[in-house]
């Protein structure tokens, strides 16, 4: 038999072994498989970045008919949510606890002033414990009370100045859109950064690396064992995904599907190599498996863009980001799914992808010494 | 005469200070069982590791099957078998997987392949045990499956590290028995143990003490060499006391108690079985009967690790 014969020999009899491995432990199966569908399923339902009914307290110093018609603008839509009609303590109190977010207080005079042409002014207690509500809460009201304030000037004309909003790619603003593509990077990444770092690490403790090294084995054959099957693993978690996104959540593919796949491919082998860069490294299961976790759980969360948009980061973060392949995928799927872009935009992308790749996995090989101690 | 199967020429490997491997040269012919011995740490590991290519030598060179594992360690891999004292194999895989899967690793495929994993399934007695889950397996038949795993591709050395640790007496016996058939063949094979009682299988044998190789003969010549005293075995009454009488008189080396009676190393020369009854009887022991005993590659070993360390030369 000639070299490349048996070379195909060796990588196909890991490849297989790996395969079997895979069969027999329902675990992986779970981790590759079922937990990213779950993970989506809760995030997609359950992860929502608007707001409604958010609870609100009145403070009606004024009760009259001008303060029930500002209440009656703001609590009319589906917004807000009157929780109760109180005084001052009681909102405090109850914004304190959680049963309300924010407390409306309309002073007393509040009809007279705006009869006598003086600025009508209402007071707005927010908490601010998180930024993200607190904003929401401000804007909301912002707009509520801008429409009542034109309806009491009675304009039947419109105003001289008009802004007309097309919001393009997502105009519902359904956080599922922008959630799942995010999402499937970010479960993609700590799959298969886990896996693969679980795999390797595992041949050291059993002593079966030992053991591949007293055989003929290289360690570009075992890299390539190792990596093939859970590549193909990767890929169906990575049509899962799609597929749930697309029945489940109605995020739509418009961009080339092919193209999606062949984005997914460059990030897995990334990720693929990545991890088993930390296994090499590390050669036991429990280190492997934190330091998986940390170097893809964080970064893909925290600096890919999926939640924070990498123009807000600090510059050193935005400098960090950029050798975090998520950050490229992210920007990749949702061009490909939301916007149907194609590769005269995204090669940078698909470049830093590759880029990425390629040097984790000669790295991974270069450090990967077939001698012991 | 034929180039030797395994040849090592002042081999030393060093960790950081300790010498673990110090300064060994031995060869062994294609065919021989050369056993490996000595106490935990004493080096025997860390040789076999050297020879297999998985670690590299400090200093010193070794040719294994016609090959340097310095500059080819690649082609001396491809030649030899290796079964390493941590049980390696999958176990969550069927036995016949971990045979398919380092059958492929040695690079063979195909129905040739396919034929000489039955062979090695029949050699092994593991037909039975094909397809049950490797880790369902005791410790006696995962042993044959490691040691058919790595006589897959028909090495030329086989290199088994402590293979008979851990596994009951019976299947030992077995074990030894498939040893010395595939050395008939002309398999060389490099045993390291610490059942003293399996050296004998060996064809010779290599004592490691503190890293040095301190002995090396055949188990019959080191024997005559290092316990060159008569060893009697006594039996009878009332030997304690009599035995007492027995210590440091000229010519008694040891009297150690040995089950109901008593093991007397004795210096040729100066005793033989009818003078040490005679004392015995006249010490006040009774029905006394001496026989002639044969030293064991444990006397050998016991007097080898009790020399001073410069007296000790192979």
């Amino acid at each position: 038999m000639n070299r490349p014969e048996r070379f195909l020999v060796r990588v196909g009899a890991m490849a297989s072994k790996e395969v079997m491995h895979i069969r027999r432990d329902p675990r992986t199966l779970y981790m590759a498989l079922a937990m990213p569908v779950v993970m989506l399923l809760i995030f997609g339902f359950g992860v929502s970045f608007d707001m409604d009914h958010i609870p609100l307290v009145v403070l009606d110093g004024d009760r009259s008919d001008a303060s029930r018609s500002l209440i009656r603008a703001v609590s009319a839509g589906h917004e807000f949510q009157i929780a109760a009609d109180s005084d001052e303590a009681t909102a405090l109190r109850m914004i304190r606890r959680g049963q309300a977010l924010a407390a409306l207080a309309i002073p007393t005079n509040y009809e007279r002033d705006l009869a006598a042409g003086r600025d009508g002014e209402v007071q707005l207690i927010v908490d601010g414990a998180d930024g993200v509500v607190a904003n929401q809460i401000l804007s909301k009201i912002d707009g509520l009370v801008r429409a009542e304030s034109l309806r009491r000037i009675d304009v039947a004309a419109e105003p001289p100045l008009q802004v007309k909003v097309f919001t393009l790619f997502n105009p519902e603003a359904r956080s599922a859109l922008f959630m799942v593509p995010g999402l499937a990077v970010y479960l993609l990444a700590v799959a298969a950064v886990l896996l693969t770092a679980l795999t390797v690490s595992g041949e050291w403790e059993r002593g079966s690396m030992e053991q591949l090294f007293a055989s003929p084995v290289g360690r570009l054959e075992i890299v390539l064992g190792k990596l093939l099957p859970y590549l193909g693993l990767g890929m169906l978690q990575l049509l899962l995904v799609v597929a749930v996104g697309a029945v489940i959540f109605d995020v739509p593919i418009r961009g080339s599907t092919p193209l999606l796949f062949f984005v997914g491919f460059l990030f897995l082998v990334g990720m693929l190599g990545q991890g088993l860069f930390i296994s090499v490294i590390a050669r036991s299961q429990l280190v492997a498996t934190q330091a998986g976790a940390l170097s893809s759980l964080l970064p893909s969360l925290l600096l890919s863009g999926m939640l924070v948009p990498i123009e807000n980061m600090p510059r050193i973060l935005q400098a960090l980001s950029s050798v975090i392949p998520a950050r490229y995928f992210v920007h990749a799927m949702r061009g490909i799914m939301l916007k149907g872009t194609g590769l005269t935009i995204l090669w940078t992308d698909l470049v830093a992808l590759t880029i990425f790749a390629l040097a984790i996995l000669i790295l991974a090989t270069a450090r990967f010494r077939r001698r012991l101690a | 005469m034929s180039e030797p199967s395994i040849e090592a020429v002042h081999l030393s490997r060093r960790f950081g200070s300790f010498l673990a491997v110090d300064d060994v040269s031995f060869s062994v012919a294609r065919g021989e069982i050369f056993g490996y011995l000595g106490a935990n740490g004493a080096g025997k590991s860390t040789t076999i590791r050297m020879l297999c290519g998985l670690l590299a030598p400090t200093a010193g060179q070794a040719r294994v099957a016609g090959f340097d594992v310095k500059t080819a360690p690649e082609s001396v891999k491809a030649s030899i078998g290796y079964m390493s004292q941590k049980f390696s194999l999958y176990l969550d895989l069927p036995v016949r997987a971990n045979i398919e899967f380092f059958g492929g690793a040695y690079g063979l495929s195909g129905p040739d392949f396919a034929a000489r994993a039955d062979e090695v399934l029949r050699l092994c007695d593991l037909e039975h045990e094909r397809d049950a889950i490797t880790g369902s397996l005791p410790g006696g038949i995962r042993q044959r499956l490691a040691l058919g795993c790595a006589i897959l591709h028909r090495p030329a050395v086989l290199f088994l590290d402590e293979p008979t640790a851990g596994v009951d007496p019976v299947a030992r016996r077995h074990f030894w028995r498939f040893i010395r058939a595939l050395a008939r063949e002309g398999t060389t094979i490099f045993v390291t143990t610490h059942y003293l009682d399996e050296a004998e299988y060996c064809g010779r044998i290599g004592l490691m003490v503190d890293g040095r190789l301190v002995a090396l003969d055949t188990p019959g010549a080191l024997k005559k060499r290092y316990v060159p005293d008569r060893v009697l075995a006594v039996r009878g009454r009332n030997l304690a006391e009599a035995a007492a009488s027995l210590r440091g008189r000229p010519g008694i080396i040891a009297v150690e108690p040995f089950g109901a009676g008593l093991h007397l190393q004795v210096a040729a020369a100066e005793w033989n079985a009818d003078s040490v009854a005679h004392a015995l009887t006249s010490a006040g022991a009774q029905a006394v009967e001496v026989e002639a005993g044969d030293p064991t590659l444990e006397d050998v070993f016991l007097a080898v690790v009790a020399q001073p360390r410069e007296a000790r030369a192979p």
